[in-house]
């Protein structure tokens, strides 16, 4: 559809620019909060730009942090010395100013990237601070790796299992394979409680827990919803091709291999980007399987940016989620046409 | 077939036969190696993070260097309990394991601990006798602490960092409001009436900018209010909650708040709160004048509200005869089944569990007193080393020692279904404080409720006890490398320790080697494994 | 059996092998499994123990457990309709021609690959009753009425449509759905219907509607498996997985997940986890029966 008129266009764009602010403020905030300092994040009332106060304390100038309003002197407010002293010990310096005399300026921290990524999942920043043992060589790296791991051999496994069966429920007529089509489209509707705790046996009996094999081993063994769009793709694919293929003595492996596939590769995107932007995130699987910080997942990572008190540290936790989340956006960005052709074209009419 | 498709389908074999190779390789990965000397490394898994996590980790660090057989690797994790439970329930778990004290009770309850008296019996005395008790062992810890250990007739975990509770209360508040800043409220009459002084709004929109006190602020002890006016949450083993009059007192008294200062008005002025760990905290920003904290709070008011003058007293008399009330509380540490390190698990709990007594300077601190020192908390020793005496960072430790040995100090009660008793009094609570339930009717809901869940949970253990009476008793024999024989069997289930009040009975003695005994229908030797 | 069907078969069975493998360890298995720990009493950390229907039995006496499935399904039908309806409309939207398409669609499906850690709290802090960027939009609005708008998440009524207006927010992949199912609508239809003289409304009723109903039917199948299934959210917001205030937002995943680790009881939750089963073939039965008429399978 394409709006003719102007005013037709107008609307559109209005109503697309009104959606997509609404859709993007939370985002947004999240970017901001990402680039304040730990004592900004959580202000009431909130603001937008991260800030940074100087003034003057005892002759020195330095960065402070504005407290709260001194109670008996209205316009004066209490500032602290900051960075604040690592060890209970000290004791910061602090003073009462007049609001005048507090320089503001907007200053967005980037190294909070930084701080984030070299102390994700609970990491310290250097050994020097106490890192003892494997704890020490756990970074970000790390993290990504064992992420980028489940994900390729993810899908990897997904097409290449899900592609096999699906031609198997699409091209083939075998006894029983409708009854077994409808069965398959049934454990879709198996809520993931009642898989979790047998599912976590049937691992542990493999002895597989604590390694990333429960998270991508499953995706050789298909998935119903992916088995659902292969093989309602397949059965565009008309059968003529195959049947020529058959006489000209090709085998049931060469018309997949040769023919089905090569034809296949809108709904091959598709498995490949819906596996891999699901299991970058997913997090239930992880905080079941792993139990050794050097094979959680970035997912798993994330909940790990806890500070004293039982608090969290957002900016730490805004920055390392924008940085988990850029890489698929950028590739949902690329591959969004794909994308949606490969939907279409598997005809998703039951 | 054609030649060109023999060749692409053998190309194609080729290509599965990579793939295959992949997913080979990728089964039989290996799995990172542990150290590779001779010493026994063991897991230590723990759930702090930021400074507290640093003091441990330096105290493991002292541990690791004062002897040279053993290494503890530390491990701070969000949620230990229940990745302890999964690992535990997966049979790889960690060798020593930070937990909270209600988990303690519920792991042991269902045989996922491994109980430390035989490690005790093995220590010598402190008169240098053979075997100590465990009643000789818990004689360091101040009585309340000592009494969270035990369960059931049996130690089950040392102790990490304790906590206790005080009334804190805002000097300068007190001054502007025209009351003795050195004079914080003794009973409950006088809390309501300074609360009332301390509250104030705004003369345009009578909406409330200060309170003196409110219940909800914080609503980390709410548990605990019933206690505090003389309650009980359980008596024996007879829930309590609903059926003792001074429940209901209390739950009154939390209603009175609301309707005192209005629903809308409460719930719009605590949604101003901010978080706890920053400076708009209702204490530190000064929205609320008096509240019960945590000897921890020192930590957080020297990070966020530096200079802040303020007191710290017990809480106020809310019941005749019931003074010097405090709610005490501590992390353990305790031994999961199944870990591969026992022996070298309780080196390190016996390290954590004591203190160089005769410390004069911070260097000398060690075990116990280092990590509380450097957390900022309170000994749970009874003795306490001059340096930590003197020099400890919180102006008002002393306080808090007295605290600890008021006889009114109570800890939550050792029940394996503590954490739902607390959710279901914290949902009470909430319900009450929003005048969404009657205090009558949120009593009778909760114990209701509270005792189905116990009934349910005592059938359940004497349901396991009969079943393990008709099966080998291999399970219950699996003993750790330890001397002398003992049966990790369930105790009695109506050996429960009322709360509140130390009371350590210990009935286990180590079966004598070699003998033939009798257990349950079952004849076993008892010998050294 | 002719040569050519047992041909059939054997090939049939030979690619579908490994779903076999799939279906019966990762899925069999465990439903016929977690069926056996809902008769019994199991605690994780021990063997489980038969105890026949007691789970079920006290299911039916529990109050909390019909609170959840209540909380549930409230939920469900605030933010199903919800979720469908703006899917749908912002497919519309995105369908047309204009320039810049591809950003407006990232930003639209950008919401949904956020993880759910960040989005939940971020959403607690917009939706805060003081201060909260949304309640600063809508109190001068709401002024003019005389109206204060509400605390959100601090009041026990008003929980619930909260949780809804952020399940709207990650609509990304129902969205993404609907759009390749309006790519299908062939463009001669509506060019028909432009002659016959529809205005765009009835272009979408006459033509739209019925052309992408499978794809409509699709999207809200899974919107029932998932929204029944809504954990994580809640679980991040609500910290101690109470559902608070006052259980407002326990939903039956909530409270499934505390009484199986927290409560350590995972015969009762496994139960809880057949219940939902069973309420989520209904309720898909009940939607397939319900859309039977009005499902157009194109050719």
């Amino acid at each position: 559809m394409s709006p003719k008129s102007k005013l037709a266009r107008l609307i559109v764009y209005a109503l697309l620019f009104g959606g997509a602010a609404i859709f993007l403020f939370p985002f947004l905030w999240l970017v901001a909060t990402s680039l304040k300092p730990a004592e900004q994040t959580m202000s009431l009332p909130p603001t937008w730009l991260p800030r940074a106060y100087y003034a003057t304390i005892d002759g020195k100038r330095m960065e402070v942090t504005r407290d709260y309003p001194a109670p008996d002197r209205p316009g004066y407010w209490h500032i602290t010395e900051k960075p604040a002293p690592k060890t209970l010990a000290g004791k910061p310096t602090s003073a009462i100013v007049s609001a005048a005399e507090i320089e503001t300026k907007i200053q967005p921290r980037w190294d909070n990237y930084h701080t984030a990524l070299a102390t994700m999942g609970g990491r310290r920043p250097t050994s020097a601070e106490g890192a003892v043992g494997v704890d020490a060589q756990v970074t970000f790296f790390t993290f990504l790796r064992n992420t980028l791991l489940v994900c390729v051999l993810g899908v990897i496994g997904a097409v290449f299992s899900n592609a096999l069966i699906a031609y198997s429920f699409a091209k083939i007529r075998w006894r029983g394979r409708d009854t077994m089509f409808v069965l398959t489209l049934a454990t879709m509707m198996v809520p993931f409680p009642v898989l979790m705790v047998p599912l976590y046996g049937v691992f542990k009996w493999l002895g597989w827990i604590g390694s990333l094999r429960p998270l991508w081993v499953p995706a050789f063994f298909g998935s119903a919803f992916n088995i659902f769009l292969m093989r309602q793709f397949f059965r565009t694919i008309p059968e003529e091709l195959s049947e020529a293929a058959r006489i000209d003595g090709c085998s049931e492996w060469g018309i997949f291999w040769r023919i089905i596939l090569p034809l296949s590769k809108p709904v091959i995107a598709v498995v490949a980007l819906f596996h891999f932007l699901w299991a970058w995130n997913d997090f239930l699987g992880p905080l079941l399987y792993l139990t050794r910080r050097h094979t959680f997942t970035l997912a798993l990572a994330l909940q790990d940016y806890q500070s004293q008190g039982g608090g969290v540290q957002w900016h730490y936790l805004m920055a390392a989620t924008v940085v988990v989340i850029i890489p698929i956006v950028v590739l949902f960005f690329l591959t969004q046409k794909t994308f949606i052709k490969g939907i279409a074209t598997t005809g998703i009419k039951g | 077939m054609p030649v060109g498709i023999r060749k692409i389908v053998s190309a194609n074999r080729r290509i599965c036969c990579v793939l295959a190779l992949i997913l080979v390789s990728g089964l039989l990965v290996p799995t990172l190696l542990s150290g590779a000397d001779d010493k026994v490394h063991i897991t230590y898994w723990e759930k702090w993070s930021g400074f507290e996590a640093d003091a441990m980790r330096r105290t493991v660090e002292q541990f690791n260097r004062s002897q040279n057989k053993v290494v503890v690797e530390f491990l701070s994790l969000s949620s230990v309990d229940r990745k302890a439970l999964i690992a535990t329930a997966g049979g790889d778990p960690p060798d020593v394991v930070g937990l909270w004290a209600y988990n303690v009770y519920s792991f042991a309850d269902r045989d996922a601990l491994q109980p430390l008296d035989d490690f005790i019996r093995a220590e010598p005395t402190p008169s240098g006798g053979q075997a100590s008790t465990p009643e000789q062992w818990l004689a360091r810890y101040e009585p309340v602490y000592a009494d969270m250990c035990t369960y059931r007739g049996r130690v089950w975990a040392g102790l990490s960092t304790p906590s206790m509770t005080a009334l804190h209360w805002n000097k300068a508040m007190f001054r502007a409001a025209g009351l003795d800043p050195e004079r914080p409220p003794r009973t409950l009459a006088e809390l309501d009436a300074f609360a009332e002084k301390l509250t104030k709004r705004d003369p345009k929109t009578g909406e409330v900018v200060q309170l003196g006190f409110l219940p909800q602020e914080p609503n980390w002890f709410a548990w605990a209010y019933p206690l505090w006016f003389g309650g009980q949450l359980l008596d024996g083993d007879k829930i309590t909650i609903g059926t003792d009059p001074h429940n209901l007192q209390c739950y009154q008294w939390v209603e009175s708040y609301t309707r005192k200062y209005g629903l809308d008005q409460v719930r719009a002025f605590s949604s101003g709160f901010g978080n706890f760990a920053s400076p708009q905290n209702a204490f530190l920003s000064g929205k609320v004048a008096m509240e019960f904290q945590g000897v921890y709070m020192n930590n957080f008011i020297r990070q966020f509200r530096p200079g802040m003058e303020y007191g710290v007293t017990a809480w106020p008399t809310a019941a005749p005869g019931l003074d010097d009330f405090t709610v005490a509380d501590t992390d353990l540490l305790a031994i999961p089944r199944g870990a591969k390190h026992p022996r070298e698990a309780w080196e390190f709990i016996k390290f954590i569990s004591s203190a160089n007594l005769n410390a004069q300077r911070e260097d000398e601190l060690s075990g116990m007193e280092l990590v509380c020192y450097l957390q900022g908390k309170n000994s749970p020793l009874r003795q306490w080393s001059p340096f930590f005496e003197q020099h400890h960072p919180h102006p008002y430790i002393g306080v808090f020692r007295q605290l600890a040995r008021s006889p009114h100090a109570v800890h939550l009660p050792k029940m394996g279904i503590w954490q739902e008793y607390r959710r279901e009094t914290d949902t009470m609570f909430d319900a009450v404080r929003l005048l969404a339930e009657s205090p009558e009717q949120a009593l009778a809901f909760c114990q209701r409720r509270i005792s189905e869940s116990w009934s349910w949970h005592r059938k359940s253990l004497e349901r396991r006890s009969s079943d393990i009476a008709n099966r080998p008793l291999t399970r219950a024999l699996q003993t750790t490398a330890v001397p002398g024989l003992s049966l990790m069997g369930r105790g009695n289930p109506d050996e429960l320790t009322p709360n509140g009040k130390p009371n350590v009975p210990l009935t286990n003695a180590p079966l004598p080697l070699g003998e033939r005994v009798r257990v349950r229908g079952h004849e076993i030797i008892a010998k050294s494994p | 059996m002719t040569s050519r069907e047992k041909h059939n078969l054997r090939h049939g069975l030979a690619f579908c092998s490994l779903w076999f493998v799939g279906f019966g360890v990762f899925t069999i298995y465990p439903v016929l499994a977690s069926l056996y720990y809902s008769f019994c009493d199991y605690s994780v950390l021990q063997q489980p123990l038969w105890i026949g229907i007691d789970n079920y039995r006290r299911m039916s006496t529990d109050v909390v457990f019909w609170i959840s499935l209540k909380n549930t399904l409230v939920f469900a039908a605030l933010s199903l309709p919800a979720g469908m309806i703006v899917s749908l409309s912002l497919a519309l939207l995105l369908n047309t021609e204009v320039r810049g398409m591809p950003i407006f669609r990232t930003i639209f499906y950008l919401p949904s690959v956020v993880p759910i850690v960040a989005s939940a709290l971020l959403w607690l802090w917009i939706f805060n009753g003081q201060f909260g960027i949304l309640n600063w939009a809508l109190r001068p609005i709401l002024g003019l009425f005389g109206a204060t708008p509400p605390t959100w998440f601090a009041d026990p009524a008003w929980a619930k449509p909260a949780l809804a207006l952020m399940s709207v927010w990650g609509i990304g992949n129902s969205m993404v759905i609907y759009l390749s199912g309006l790519q299908n609508v062939p463009q001669e239809l509506y060019e028909a219907a432009e002659i016959d003289g529809a205005n765009w409304w009835r272009r979408i009723w006459h033509v739209t509607l019925p052309l992408t109903s499978p794809v409509i039917y699709f999207n809200l199948i899974m919107g029932i498996i998932g929204t029944l299934q809504t954990f994580t959210t809640v679980f991040v917001m609500t910290g101690n997985a109470d559902g608070n205030p006052a259980r407002s937002t326990l939903l039956y995943a909530l409270y499934l997940f505390s009484t199986a680790f927290y409560d350590l009881r995972m015969g009762y939750a496994s139960a809880m986890a057949w219940i939902l089963f069973v309420l989520i073939v209904a309720l898909t039965l009940l939607a397939t029966k319900l859309m039977e008429k009005r499902i157009h399978y194109g050719g």
